[in-house]
């Protein structure tokens, strides 16, 4: 296959931009999470339901 | 030189608009809306119809067209797979004519259906605001063929563009209170990152968005620059369906926060839509009333609209209206209103009538000049006169052709030279300019084009309203 089939030039600057962007967006991500872990582990911040999803950004959608 | 010929957008009623993408092509057949999809392009609509997204309201309602589709053979490079036909919206309309809410909303709106169709394994292949148009203060994505099928490591080609004609007018005018319709006008792919940053100080670099959409974005694109084929690759082998899903809501967040609010003088003026007590006013809106109503309109254009006041009444007795005004502030305020009680009937668009959009990209085709796009049926021409007379310097006699060459009938206010906004307007003028904006010269004008049915001077003496219909031939 051949690469990237557009008919609008996606831009090379623009597309390095997207993984650097979407990467530090999963280094924030993961820095929330260890920044909440800690804060339960002091007893600074009360149990949080496992529910909530500070994963967000960096989730896929499964969903139907 | 004979008339210009330019309502016939271009032969064989090919929308001049729509050639970029070779897959689909917008041609029109009688009163009806088409495009033409090639093999690669059908496969991609039928895709898109078995995701059932086609459904969705916020897309242009549309269909295949069937055997009764018209033959086009040489639309597209090859013969065509498939004709489809579309809703046709009332009146098309520009970025560079909208508001800011109204950018605003169509950037979410390709955001959500982007979003919508990814989740579907389906992408949108560009990300353009002359993709949607608004139906009333609702907009609407018109470019079916813009939606493909994802391919596997595909980044978001679109990001560039949508960086550039949405993500940039919108804080341009938010960050720095410059209006970005002047910046679309004057270039139909909109404004470059290294443009943007250009624009921007150093402390903006620290805002929300800034620095990643901006910034760092102009410095990426100038160093690889010249190194487009290693880069496609890379990507492709980096890039997950994750990332782009991450990046476009990211950009969503972002869209989301961006504000906009017209200055204070604007929100008294318009407050005062509903508080006019003075007999004048009553009859004013008796006389547009009874004109709206005298029969069914099918499109009326509201030039000078201000507030929506007479856009309002006249939609009591039209199918569409188009309310424009030069004046960005209270057309803002309208569609928010609009927007809010869910009208799809009035258009409030931002448009300087002594300087109106112009024929724009390839040929001077690709975008139209207002009249181009369809003519009037009527036209509310109410505290404008003098504003076109005075202000802008047009004549009398031309402003009145003008309104003639529309074909269409006029409702028209004259505020004499007593008027006291007449006499602010003329106060920093030299003594006897203007000898043309007289009563009795402009009802002269006036009836050499048009059959006057009905005139009525308003109680203060200093205003004339008129109703005319333009004389045949």
């Amino acid at each position: 296959m051949t690469i990237v089939l557009a008919y609008l030039d996606p831009g090379s600057g623009s597309m390095i931009l997207q993984i650097i962007a979407g990467g530090l967006a999963a280094v924030a991500v993961t820095a929330k999470l260890y920044w909440r872990r800690l804060m339960k582990f002091l007893r600074i911040r009360k149990d949080e339901p496992e529910t909530a999803n500070p994963a967000d950004t960096a989730r896929g959608t499964d969903s139907g | 030189m004979s008339a210009p010929d330019t309502h016939t957008p271009s032969p064989a009623g090919l929308e001049p608009g729509s050639f970029r993408d070779p897959e689909s092509r917008v041609f029109y057949a009688g009163d009806e809306v088409y495009r033409a999809l090639s093999p690669d392009g059908l496969a991609d609509f039928e895709a898109l119809a078995e995701s059932g997204l086609l459904e969705d309201e916020r897309l242009v309602h549309t269909e295949q067209a069937g055997d009764g589709a018209p033959a086009l053979h040489d639309v597209l490079v090859h013969k065509p797979a498939a004709v489809l036909r579309h809703e046709r919206i009332p009146f098309v309309s520009y970025p560079y004519e909208w508001t800011f809410s109204m950018l605003k909303d169509a950037a979410l709106v390709q955001l959500d259906l982007l979003l919508a169709a990814l989740d579907r394994d389906l992408v949108l292949k560009d990300s353009t605001p002359y993709n949607v148009q608004f139906k009333g203060a609702r907009p609407v994505f018109v470019d079916i063929g813009s939606f493909e099928r994802l391919r596997e490591g595909e980044p978001w080609v679109g990001y560039r563009q949508f960086c550039m004609l949405y993500l940039y007018p919108l804080l341009l005018l938010s960050l720095k209170g410059v209006p970005f319709q002047p910046w679309l006008r004057g270039s139909i792919d909109g404004i470059t990152p290294s443009q943007m940053r250009g624009l921007l100080s150093f402390r903006d670099r620290f805002r929300r968005g800034i620095f990643t959409n901006v910034f760092l974005h102009a410095r990426l694109e100038r160093r690889y620059a010249d190194r487009p084929d290693q880069v496609k690759e890379e990507v492709r082998r980096v890039f997950k369906k994750e990332l782009f899903v991450a990046n476009v809501r990211k950009m969503r967040r972002l869209v989301e926060r961006l504000d906009w609010n017209p200055p204070e003088g604007v929100w008294t003026a318009y407050g005062e839509r509903n508080t006019y007590t003075d007999d004048d006013a009553r009859r004013k809106d008796d006389f547009v009333r009874e004109v709206a109503r005298s029969r069914d309109w099918g499109l009326v254009w509201d030039i000078g609209c201000n507030n929506g006041r007479y856009s309002r009444i006249a939609a009591e007795g039209a199918r569409t209206v188009v309310a424009l005004d030069a004046d960005q502030g209270p057309v803002e305020l309208l569609y928010r209103d609009l927007r809010a009680e869910g009208d799809e009937r009035i258009l409030p668009l931002t448009m300087n009538l002594a300087d109106p959009s112009p024929g724009l990209g390839w040929r001077g085709l690709e975008r139209r000049s207002p009249a181009d796009r369809g003519k009037p049926d009527l036209v509310l021409a109410l505290a404008l006169v003098h504003h076109m007379s005075i202000s802008a310097n047009v004549p009398v006699r031309e402003l009145v052709d003008w309104f003639a060459s529309l074909g269409s009938a006029l409702v028209v206010e004259f505020p004499t030279r007593e008027d006291p906004m007449v006499r602010k307007l003329l106060a920093p003028k030299r003594e006897g300019l203007h000898p043309d904006y007289e009563l009795d010269f402009f009802e002269r004008s006036l009836g050499e084009a048009f059959e006057v049915e009905r005139s009525e001077r308003l109680e203060s003496g200093t205003r004339v309203l008129y109703f005319a219909r333009p004389k045949r031939g």
